[in-house]
């Protein structure tokens, strides 16, 4: 199913972000080493949420299309955080990388087609776009160690 | 999708908002319908003419202190009154869907057009100064004084329920006024949840009051003695016959918004993605029903191929557009208001076929809606071609999703059509041209102009203005113009022997 609307978007970015929240509060549990960063993520994750609503709250009217939004589809945007007991550690980080992939593609994407919402919303997306490429970062140096 | 929670859960009778106090009415009570369930989600009293007496004393009683309450005070109160409706968004604006149908991001919108009127109010203290001149004569100096005037009633329509009486309460009392809001009887649980906030918000009793009802509050209202101006918003054929006359008759100020057929002018060098867009939202947003929705669509020149590419897009849009319950994210449009007002687009889609218009697009049939609701207050978006200005459905309000597309040989007859129109509510342009843009800003006739925006709503701090038979007054709603309709002048001459 297409979303279109301005509402099923930012539902979708909050499902992203909680989604994804969950999977490194798991991560958090099973790696005590980085356990304090990964519950770092999660956390942003929360703020994310909150920086993303605000733009939307904060410009929606009816002045613009925000019915007509979006021609997002989820199915591009599905997250794997399921981690089967015995995963190897570095697979979970790579599980990661891809997990945050997917959430900057996401945003990035939303960011360009949610242009008529004002500049708040298109910047909102790709502010936490650019945050989670700071992620990947980091994620991958936890790879190469 | 799931569907969010509706934020009314059982039936409950309303009650009026006087004096400070939730007050029984001994009116007879009538159902409040939800469109797209069809069930009844409250009981609003039709209350009487002595109840309406009874709010205008409170207000008349409340006004002298509340004129003494400094300007930087009474925006505490709507600083107050600004938080509470940003912490009770989502239910005030679930309440709108739920009463009125509109899509969920419909009635966000309306909530945050709402609470922009309150926080341009909130800067009373600048917006009321008067203005001064020293040695006007030897040793004379002379100034103005905005002076509140006492007690005003807001008429507010069904289809903004909640932003509407918005457009002029917080300036009304923000000046020093007190106010008596009667909400539509079709919608009034927002204005109610909006009069519970007041309360928290600690205004003083009296100052804000809402009386639900129907033409006997409205009579009174307009004939009291003691109410000093009307704001309303409904049709021309009110405005002019009611309102103007009555405010006449008794000397009131007035603000009468009314009526509109809009024309939206599409110039072949559009960008033609985001104009289809516009002209979703400008349709059929609101289902229509909204004085700003587009509705005559004109497109400019004779190429055919262009005219034919721009409407099998526009119609292919359409065509996909989700209906269904305003409440469940994904739909992006919702019944109209009721049974009533459906009949009456119905029998102006008849009347477009009637008079030679080409239906290209039927919203009486096969109407797809999204989950399990009785088609009663449903209809899809219809779409009409080759329509003339002279037909009903090119020239009358239908206040419903109906596109009328008429063609025209250069900006000059799209301009002259819609300025031969009775009304001038908002009228916009699609063009890349600044040349085209500036020529149609300047010659329209509409109180409302938008280049390349489909709906012109204006900001909270600019009029919300009309023209020709659209509007009714001399200043409009919103802004520095709403603050100086809810004062008066008072200038001061003085000398010092």
């Amino acid at each position: 199913m297409i979303l279109h609307t301005a509402s099923e978007g930012i539902t979708f970015a909050r499902k992203l972000e909680n989604d994804s929240a969950e999977f490194y509060e798991n991560l958090a549990q099973r790696n005590a080493e980085d356990a304090e960063i990964f519950l770092s993520f999660a956390g942003e994750n929360k703020k994310n949420v909150v920086q993303v609503e605000r733009a939307y709250y904060g410009v929606i009217t009816d002045a613009i299309e925000g019915c007509f939004a979006f021609n997002i589809d989820p199915d591009d945007y599905t997250l794997k955080t399921a981690v089967p007991d015995g995963t190897d550690y570095a697979d979970i980080l790579k599980q990661a990388v891809e997990i945050e992939k997917t959430i900057i593609n996401f945003y990035t994407d939303a960011a360009e087609q949610s242009r008529s919402l004002m500049a708040d919303v298109p910047r909102a997306f790709t502010m936490v776009a650019r945050k989670r490429g700071n992620r990947l970062e980091k994620l991958g140096s936890f790879l190469k160690r | 999708m799931a569907l969010l929670e509706e934020p009314i859960k059982e039936v409950r009778t309303l009650k009026n908002y006087i004096d400070g106090e939730w007050v029984e009415s001994k009116g007879e009570v009538v159902d409040v319908v939800n469109p797209a369930t069809y069930q009844t989600i409250a009981k609003v009293p039709i209350s009487t003419g002595e109840e309406m007496d009874a709010a205008v004393e409170a207000a008349k009683a409340a006004f002298p202190d509340w004129r003494r309450t400094t300007p930087v005070a009474r925006a505490r109160y709507l600083y107050r009154l600004k938080e509470l409706l940003e912490e009770n968004f989502e239910e005030v604006s679930r309440i709108q869907t739920q009463e009125h149908g509109k899509t969920i991001d419909e009635s966000r919108g309306e909530t945050r057009r709402g609470i922009e009127n309150v926080e341009v109010a909130c800067g009373i203290p600048t917006l009321m100064q008067g203005y001064y001149s020293e040695d006007i004569a030897h040793g004379i100096d002379e100034w103005v004084i905005p002076t509140p005037l006492g007690v005003f009633g807001i008429i507010g329509p069904f289809n903004f329920p909640f932003m509407i009486p918005l457009w002029s309460a917080p300036y009304a009392v923000a000046t020093g006024n007190c106010v008596i809001v009667k909400p539509s009887p079709e919608v009034p649980n927002s204005q109610m949840k909006l009069a519970e906030l007041v309360e928290e918000a600690g205004f003083p009793p009296g100052v804000w009051n809402v009386v639900n009802g129907e033409r006997a509050v409205v009579g009174r209202v307009l004939e009291h003695p003691d109410v000093k101006g009307i704001t309303f918003v409904g049709r021309t054929s009110t405005a002019k016959e009611v309102i103007c006359k009555k405010c006449g008759e008794t000397g009131k100020k007035y603000i009468a918004q009314a009526s509109a057929k809009n024309f939206m002018t599409i110039m072949p060098d559009c960008d033609v993605e985001r104009t289809v867009t516009a002209m979703m939202t400008s349709f059929f947003g609101n289902t229509g029903q909204r004085c700003l929705s587009a509705a005559n669509a004109v497109i400019v020149g004779e190429d055919d191929a262009f005219y034919k590419s721009f409407m099998d897009r526009v119609v292919e849009q359409t065509s996909n557009i989700k209906i269904g319950y305003g409440l469940d994210e994904s739909v992006q449009m919702g019944p109209v208001r009721d049974k009533g007002k459906k009949d009456n687009i119905i029998s102006y889609i008849e009347s477009g076929i009637k008079q030679g218009a080409k239906i290209r697009l039927d919203g009486r049939k096969d109407i797809k809606i999204v989950g399990d609701y009785p088609e009663t207050c449903f209809l899809g978006p219809t779409i009409f071609e080759d329509v003339t200005p002279d037909m009903r459905i090119g020239s009358e309000e239908i206040f419903g999703p109906v596109m009328s597309v008429i063609r025209v040989k250069d900006l000059n007859e799209a301009i002259e059509i819609a300025n031969a129109n009775p009304y001038g509510n908002g009228d916009s342009i699609f063009t890349t041209s600044g040349k085209s843009a500036r020529e149609y800003q300047y010659n329209i006739i509409s109180g409302n102009v938008g280049i390349n925006i489909g709906i012109v709503a204006p900001m909270a701090f600019f009029p919300f203005s009309g023209m020709k038979d659209s509007f009714f007054g001399v200043l409009h709603t919103q802004g520095r113009e709403a603050v100086r309709f809810f004062t008066e002048s008072k200038v001061v001459i003085q000398r010092w022997f």
